[in-house]
């Protein structure tokens, strides 16, 4: 077997040091909103948020069992998986849901890969899109917050507008509702406050940078205020950005390290594809939320966007 | 006596050590796109080996009187009008199963595997081998998309042949959409390696 | 010719009915050239051209020859053997008229006459562009639009694979899973990717 010579310059992320500190890092700054969550739609949810992480954590570890490799689990990388799995599903799902799907995202997503490091797609969000097309009925039934034992079953704000034309003062919310999160939708994307919050600590932390965040969330809103559908330069940019999971997705999904552009100008392209993408499929699809879909496009292309925009070789001119 | 283990040998090749889906991967795009349920993977595994007996019968058959600058667009005339007496055919008796095969009955014309044995076997072998190197990789190519479209149809729809079987679970509509497919088959591919590497 | 017909073709060759990721036509070499970009380019060039080509030349067959003849039944033998004379002439020019073209493109001609795309997309434009054996307004200019923008699907999912499988090998995937079997699970992700596109409506 001729020597490998690795000339490249993925991010091998050989230390396990940093590594485990920026997932736990991202992880802790999650827990707000996951908290908030399960503030809003009950113990079910905080239910789905330990199965989910448990499995993704077992998944990991008989994988790396099997294959012989050293076990990672510590790292948190596996955790931060799970929990993102639960972060994106209904509260009403039933408890296999998240199984499948953090399994799905640790075996095929992740460990199918080589592990750590060598994922193309962001796992979290494979899990979700397949879990979506896998079970629709499940994963779109979605319940109002403060609902009690007997939930209530609600359509999201993104779903009305989109489906039943409704503005938020047919739907008895306002955009502070929005923002704290008092609406329904998915585990860990309605609570905005909380999710900025988070995203606000890991920016200060250098842990992402806003290159990403920024591209998207400024081309998806300049796109919804031009082309919205009622009309043009009428698009209500507020409302598509507190609802659905943009906000989740553009700071917490798109940046994952493995699975975006290594270069400033890569993260840009990246950013600036998301919010092309997602404000396509949102207003044009037949589904409401785009966000899962064009993260994962966008993630089909980072090769490509690496190989043509590659860093500066020192020395060269 | 040995002339009969040789035939043997060639139509037992293409079920197993070559088969044309899991081990040379032909074929593929009637295996993705056919196998959502068994019903139509049955219609297009009998198609198949039809096209394949009869197209290797005639090329070998005419082997040594066609000359080779020309061969591949006389063999694709061949394929081709076995192929349209396929279609046709199930146009007539089977109407339904032509319709949800759709383009992919024509598309038998390019199907690789037909056009790989043409030139990689009929065209140097006598005509009884031959017929039975085509039944071999027609029934190889048939039992392969019998199996993809049964877990395809089975986890999605948790129906086989249409009919309702025992259901533990609730089945995951994703597997008769196109990533379960490409899923399926990969995940076959890695399953078939394994048990070469062991076999 | 509308506009709006007109897009949709485009957005559905592109993205929501994808020939590979989609309709699974086109695969062998989706699979076989995608291992690098440069091939994958050269390869991608080719199908464009000759997709496009093929739709223009067989809907002229169909419409002049076959329909008034009334002898549609034979378009399969027909169209497989104009497509594949007509790559065979074309290829002879290229030969002639530029190596370093043929060089790029040649080596791929032949193998894309036999390639599922190029006859389904010639078929795929009878049986959208066609009704009751009379073709609807428009009919060649959209054919010729969905087998270039068939092409341009090819294409974009190609690079893409080719793009993520030349990153793959610096990789250390799991033996069982090298080479084909992690690029299905690639393609099956893709195609999850995709999928948001259905239901598209303008």
């Amino acid at each position: 077997m001729e020597e490998k010579l690795l000339v490249s310059f993925w991010p091998h992320i050989q230390d396990r040091v940093s590594t485990k500190r920026i997932m736990w890092t991202v992880f802790l700054c999650l827990i707000p909103s996951g908290i908030a969550g399960v503030y809003f739609f009950g113990l079910h949810a905080l239910l789905l948020i330990f199965i989910s992480i448990f499995t993704a954590i077992i998944t990991e570890a008989i994988i790396q069992f099997l294959r012989k490799k050293e076990i990672t689990i510590s790292d948190g990388s596996a955790a931060l998986t799970g929990l993102l799995v639960a972060y994106n599903l209904s509260p009403a799902v039933p408890f296999w849901i998240p199984m499948v799907g953090s399994f799905f995202a640790i075996a095929i997503a992740k460990q199918a890969f080589g592990g750590l490091g060598r994922n193309i797609f962001n796992p979290a969000l494979s899990a979700r899109v397949f879990l979506l097309l896998s079970w629709p009925k499940y994963m779109t039934s979605f319940i109002k917050p403060f609902s009690g034992f007997d939930t209530v079953s609600s359509a999201t704000p993104l779903v009305l507008y989109k489906e039943a034309n409704l503005n938020l003062s047919n739907m008895g919310l306002s955009y502070l509702d929005l923002f704290l999160g008092k609406r329904a939708g998915c585990i860990g994307e309605v609570a905005i406050l909380w999710l900025l919050l988070g995203a606000v600590v890991l920016l200060f932390l250098r842990i992402i940078t806003l290159h990403i965040p920024l591209s998207f969330l400024l081309s998806f809103s300049t796109l919804s205020w031009i082309f919205s559908k009622s009309g043009f330069f009428k698009g209500d940019v507020l409302f598509s950005l507190l609802t659905g999971g943009i906000i989740l997705g553009a700071f917490f999904m798109a940046t994952d390290y493995v699975s975006s552009p290594l270069t400033k100008k890569g993260k840009i392209i990246f950013g600036v594809g998301c919010g092309l993408l997602t404000f396509i499929i949102r207003r044009f699809s037949g589904y409401p939320e785009g966000v899962s879909f064009s993260i994962l496009i966008m993630n089909a292309f980072v090769p490509l966007i690496d190989r043509y925009l590659k860093p500066n070789v020192y020395g060269k001119k | 006596m040995g002339k009969n283990n040789n035939l043997l040998k060639e139509f037992t090749k293409g079920i197993f050590k070559e088969n044309p889906t899991f081990h040379i991967v032909l074929g593929l795009c009637p295996t993705l796109a056919i196998t959502t349920s068994l019903g139509n993977a049955l219609g297009m595994g009998i198609a198949v080996i039809f096209v394949l007996v009869f197209s290797n019968l005639v090329i070998s058959s005419i082997r040594k009187i066609v000359p080779d600058k020309i061969r591949i667009p006389c063999f694709i005339v061949v394929i081709a009008s076995f192929v349209t007496i396929v279609e046709l055919l199930m146009q007539g008796y089977l109407p339904d199963l032509a319709k949800r095969l759709g383009i992919f009955l024509p598309l038998i014309v390019v199907n690789c595997i037909i056009m790989g044995r043409a030139e990689g076997f009929a065209k140097n072998h006598k005509v009884l081998p031959s017929i039975f190197d085509g039944l071999g990789m027609g029934l190889g190519f048939s039992l392969a998309i019998l199996l993809i479209a049964g877990i395809r149809e089975f986890l999605g729809t948790g129906k086989l042949l249409g009919r309702t079987v025992f259901l533990g679970f609730s089945p995951s509509a994703v597997f008769i959409l196109p990533p379960g497919a490409l899923l399926t088959l990969g995940l076959l591919l890695c399953l078939f390696k394994k048990l070469k590497k062991e076999g | 010719m509308d506009i709006k017909t007109t897009l949709m073709i485009i957005i559905s060759m592109v993205f929501i009915n994808n020939f590979i990721l989609s309709k699974f036509l086109g695969l062998c070499p989706f699979l076989g050239v995608s291992r690098n970009i440069k091939p994958a380019l050269s390869m991608s060039l080719a199908v464009i051209f000759v997709m496009t080509l093929s739709s223009i030349v067989t809907w002229l067959v169909y419409r002049f020859v076959l329909l008034p003849l009334n002898i549609t039944y034979l378009r399969t033998i027909v169209f497989i053997l104009v497509i594949a004379t007509f790559v065979q002439f074309v290829e002879m020019v290229i030969l002639k008229k530029s190596l370093a073209l043929y060089r790029t493109l040649g080596i791929y001609l032949p193998l894309i006459t036999t390639n599922c795309a190029v006859l389904g997309v010639t078929v795929l434009n009878i049986d959208n562009f066609f009704v009751n054996n009379h073709p609807v307004a428009g009919s060649f200019f959209y054919s010729v639009l969905e087998g270039f923008f068939a092409g341009i699907g090819f294409t974009l999912a190609l690079l893409i694979m080719s793009g993520i499988r030349e990153r793959l090998m610096l990789n250390d995937t799991p033996s069982l899973f090298n080479d084909l079997p992690i690029a299905f699970i690639v393609a099956s992700l893709m195609s999850l990717g995709f999928m948001g596109f259905n239901g598209f409506r303008f």
